[in-house]
């Protein structure tokens, strides 16, 4: 295997846009190109867990460090703090956060939604392709359940599945109702599209921005509901009552640097994806705040999680300049046509296989050396847009407008330079398991939305992981109000941390690595004087 | 790690002199030049509009509204970050609003102050967007909400436009409104209601266990 990679100068100035590349037959084994490409399969990149409810399964190694890591607080930081009460407490501000809090308070409940950050900072925000619902006349619910279990490898929750899609044309009627709009034909019919790996068009959208609409929308639609919205104030730890149900949460508040204790009959996890994570060293398209945590707060309480070992990497994510690395770039672009090819102009895929096969296929050209470096220290293929628009002329104005700002912002025009890309870690596809009302194993403990597994089996369809945040949203929104109706606790605590610390150093873990992450390591969180105030035991 | 990387500028960013390769955005440059930074980070793609950061360029003395994952760092630039975007003081629910005929009065009920518009244009000059925000409050007060909610489609809700209005009338959310008033009353997909009908009479139902 040389080592021969062009850096980039030299391969953009050999490149050339072409009418006609033939692929290369290719003789790949499918699965043999997964196994030793794809990052789920690779076995150096996965452990077995040691401690909690998951003992013994399989699961990848960054998420199992912090799964088994000490908690951020103990009972001194809570001392003397200010203590809160809610009927429900809501976990994360995406759409999923946003749909539960909605429809608590419409049933009457008292709705704290905290957040990390801003409302609305969120993967949901950043949706463009849009979300599936059975709408089509020639569809049926039916269809779009056989779609998303065949997709998923048969590993999905068939009941949580079928429920999900059933749910899809009210859970569109919802959104409208909040004020969100939908791209339509000439008759105000909704328009659909087709995603890859479906059999009939089933894509609701509004432009290239179903996210940023949708998440706008519930931005004001909570705004100004009865429900109270905490702003830059990540959760640290869950809390526990006398019979080990999920009691509240404590929140570290980023603009007084206190610890807040809300007590709460029903607590509702909605924190979303892992991207920042950065597994195995990838870029991500996820938001700032996608750090997993929700995973770890439920765990520590005892929920159980599943799929750990499962993640999309989606192929077609910037890989240069630097400062936009990981940026997605739609599916869309390469379903119109268009090419990848290697640092020779070599096609080596078909592009339009699914996107663990192709993502795999980029990594193998990278690995074999046939892929084009950047300056500083990244590398990738070309993702040929020139050649798509000079056998169609106009598609690129036409149909990719959020293509074209991208090359603005990135210095490249995509009509004559193609643009470098490599596989970007883009979501999580299990999660913390959940029943049809979105209820954990915990009693008092709900998860929602990207967080929560089980719906997507081991790969999503495009436009379900919308579906699933709305639909669980709701059901997990109406189904914890009416728990206020329910005793209150009669003591609340963390004290499930003596727990784990016992298993953490009975298994041997190392003790100096503090979860949840809360943010992406390159924002120095932990070293930031602005929050000395939250460290106080630390410094003990 | 070579040449290219080693080009830097000096720029001050959150009052601290910082080297960075002109390639990264101001937020970036921050982190790369060792230093924290945690809020007012949002998405990173300039979609959720957190990061809004004032910005000088050298030898210029107009102060810009700009976002940070969106603007590269420059020699001699000073840049600092606005936090906590304070909410508007506009409350309205759209269930409340009984008749669309009423849109009209419930929207200058709501927003009193979209009336008193200078047409000073600063709202516009701010967008990061390019939005012509002006002409949408103008649109809006005129009842014309369908047409105002088109001009704010690529909205990202950073309140910029509404940091710089005088008269107080977040434009944004006057934007926001004309859009959501019009799916609220006019959206009616017969392809959907139909559907929802089917589903309703029990026509479609899922058989889990047919696919084996
Ligand atoms: C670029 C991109 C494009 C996509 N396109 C599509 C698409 O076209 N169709 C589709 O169906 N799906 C798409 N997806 C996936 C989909 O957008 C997400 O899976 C979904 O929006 C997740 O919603 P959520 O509410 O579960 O999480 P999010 O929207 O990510 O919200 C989670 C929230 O929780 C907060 N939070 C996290 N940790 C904490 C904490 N400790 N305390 C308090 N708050 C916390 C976060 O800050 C955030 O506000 C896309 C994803 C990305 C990244
Ligand atoms: S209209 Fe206002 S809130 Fe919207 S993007 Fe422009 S400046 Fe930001
Ligand atoms: S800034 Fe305010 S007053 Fe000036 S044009 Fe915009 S909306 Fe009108």
């Amino acid at each position: 295997m040389s080592n021969s990679r062009v850096s980039y100068d030299e391969a953009l100035a050999a490149y050339r846009p072409l009418a006609e590349r033939p692929l290369q037959e290719q003789h790949d084994d499918v699965d043999a190109l997964l196994r030793a490409y794809h990052p789920d399969y690779r076995a150096d990149t996965m452990t077995t867990l040691k401690v909690g409810p998951n003992s013994g399964e399989p699961c990848h190694r960054q998420l199992a460090e912090v799964l088994q890591a000490d908690a951020r607080i103990d009972d001194a930081d809570l001392a003397g703090g200010a203590i809160v009460e809610t009927d429900v407490l809501v976990i994360g501000g995406g759409g999923a956060g946003c749909a539960a809090a909605l429809v608590a308070a419409v049933a009457g409940a008292k709705v704290i939604l905290a957040t990390k950050l801003r409302l609305g900072d969120s993967n949901t925000v950043m949706a463009e392709g849009g979300i599936q619902a059975s709408i089509d006349k020639s569809d049926t619910p039916q269809m779009h359940y056989d779609d998303t279990l065949r997709a998923g490898h048969h590993l999905g929750e068939k009941r949580l599945v079928s429920q999900m899609v059933m749910d899809g044309p009210d859970v569109i009627r919802w959104l409208i109702q909040q004020g969100m709009q939908f791209d339509m034909d000439e008759f105000g019919d909704l328009l659909t599209r087709r995603a890859g790996g479906t059999s009939a068009n089933r894509v609701c959208f509004y432009r290239d921005y179903t996210g940023l609409e949708m998440m706008r929308v519930l931005r004001e639609a909570v705004q100004n509901s009865d429900a109270e919205v905490w702003e830059y104030s990540p959760v640290v730890e869950l809390m526990i009552n006398e019979a080990g149900h999920c009691a509240g949460a404590v929140i570290s508040n980023l603009k007084d640097c206190r610890y807040v204790q809300i007590i709460a009959k029903s607590v509702i996890i909605a924190t979303g994806g892992i991207g920042r994570m950065h597994l195995n060293g990838f870029p991500t398209s996820n938001h700032f705040g996608a750090t997993g945590d929700g995973l770890v707060l439920a765990y520590r309480l005892g929920a159980k999680l599943r799929d750990l070992d499962s993640f999309q990497y989606h192929p077609t994510g910037l890989a240069h300049p630097h400062h936009l690395a990981g940026t997605l770039i739609t599916e869309g672009v390469r379903s119109a046509g268009t090419w990848l090819l290697n640092g020779k102009g070599e096609r080596f895929v078909d592009e339009l296989k699914p996107r663990d096969v192709v993502a795999a296929a980029i990594l193998k050209e990278c690995a074999e050396g046939r892929g084009v470096q950047t300056s500083d220290g990244g590398q990738g293929v070309w993702l040929d847009t020139p050649g798509l628009e000079l056998r169609n002329p106009g598609i690129l104005k036409q149909r990719f407008p959020k293509l074209l700002h991208l090359g603005k912002k990135a210095g490249i025009d995509p009509h004559i330079s193609p643009l470098l890309i490599y596989p970007t870690l883009h979501y999580q596809n299990g999660g913390v398991a959940i029943s049809e009302h979105g209820e954990t194993t915990v009693p008092g403990l709900y998860c929602v939305g990207e967080a929560s597994g089980g719906i997507h089996g081991r790969n999503r369809i495009m436009g379900n992981a919308l579906l699933e945040i709305i639909s669980f949203g709701r059901r997990a929104g109406a189904h914890a109000a009416e728990r206020r109706h329910g005793k209150g606790h009669k003591r609340t605590s963390i004290d499930h941390l003596s727990r784990l610390r016992r298993e953490l150093t009975i298994s041997d873990m190392p003790m100096e690595q503090k979860s949840p992450m809360l943010f992406p390591s390159c924002a120095k969180f932990d070293t930031d004087v602005d929050y000395e105030g939250l460290r106080r035991n630390r410094r003990k | 790690m070579n040449n290219e990387s080693q080009q830097v500028v000096n720029a001050v960013i959150d009052g601290k002199a910082i080297q960075a390769p002109p390639s990264l955005s101001v937020i970036q440059a921050l982190w790369h030049a060792g230093y924290p930074r945690v809020k007012g980070v949002g998405c990173l793609e300039g979609v959720c509009g957190s990061c809004r950061v004032l910005v000088r360029r050298k030898d210029e003395s107009a102060v810009n509204i700009e976002l940070g994952c969106q603007t590269l760092v420059e020699e001699g630039m000073q840049v600092m970050f606005l936090v906590f975007p304070n909410p508007t003081h506009h409350h309205y629910r759209l269930s409340h609003i009984q008749n669309s005929w009423d849109l009209h009065a419930q929207f200058h009920r709501i927003f009193p102050e979209a009336a008193n518009c200078r047409h000073c244009g600063g709202c516009t000059r701010g967008c990061p967007k390019g939005i012509d925000v002006e002409k949408g409050v103008e649109l809006a007060s005129a009842g014309r909400f369908k047409e105002a909610g088109e001009l704010f489609v690529e909205c990202i809700m950073c309140n910029i436009c509404m940091t710089g209005c005088a008269e107080e009338i977040a434009p944004n959310h006057v934007g926001l409104f004309a859009r959501r008033v019009t799916a609220y009353f006019h959206s009616r997909p017969s392809n959907l209601i139909h559907r929802l009908e089917q589903i309703r009479k029990g026509e479609l139902r899922i058989e889990e266990d047919k696919d084996e």
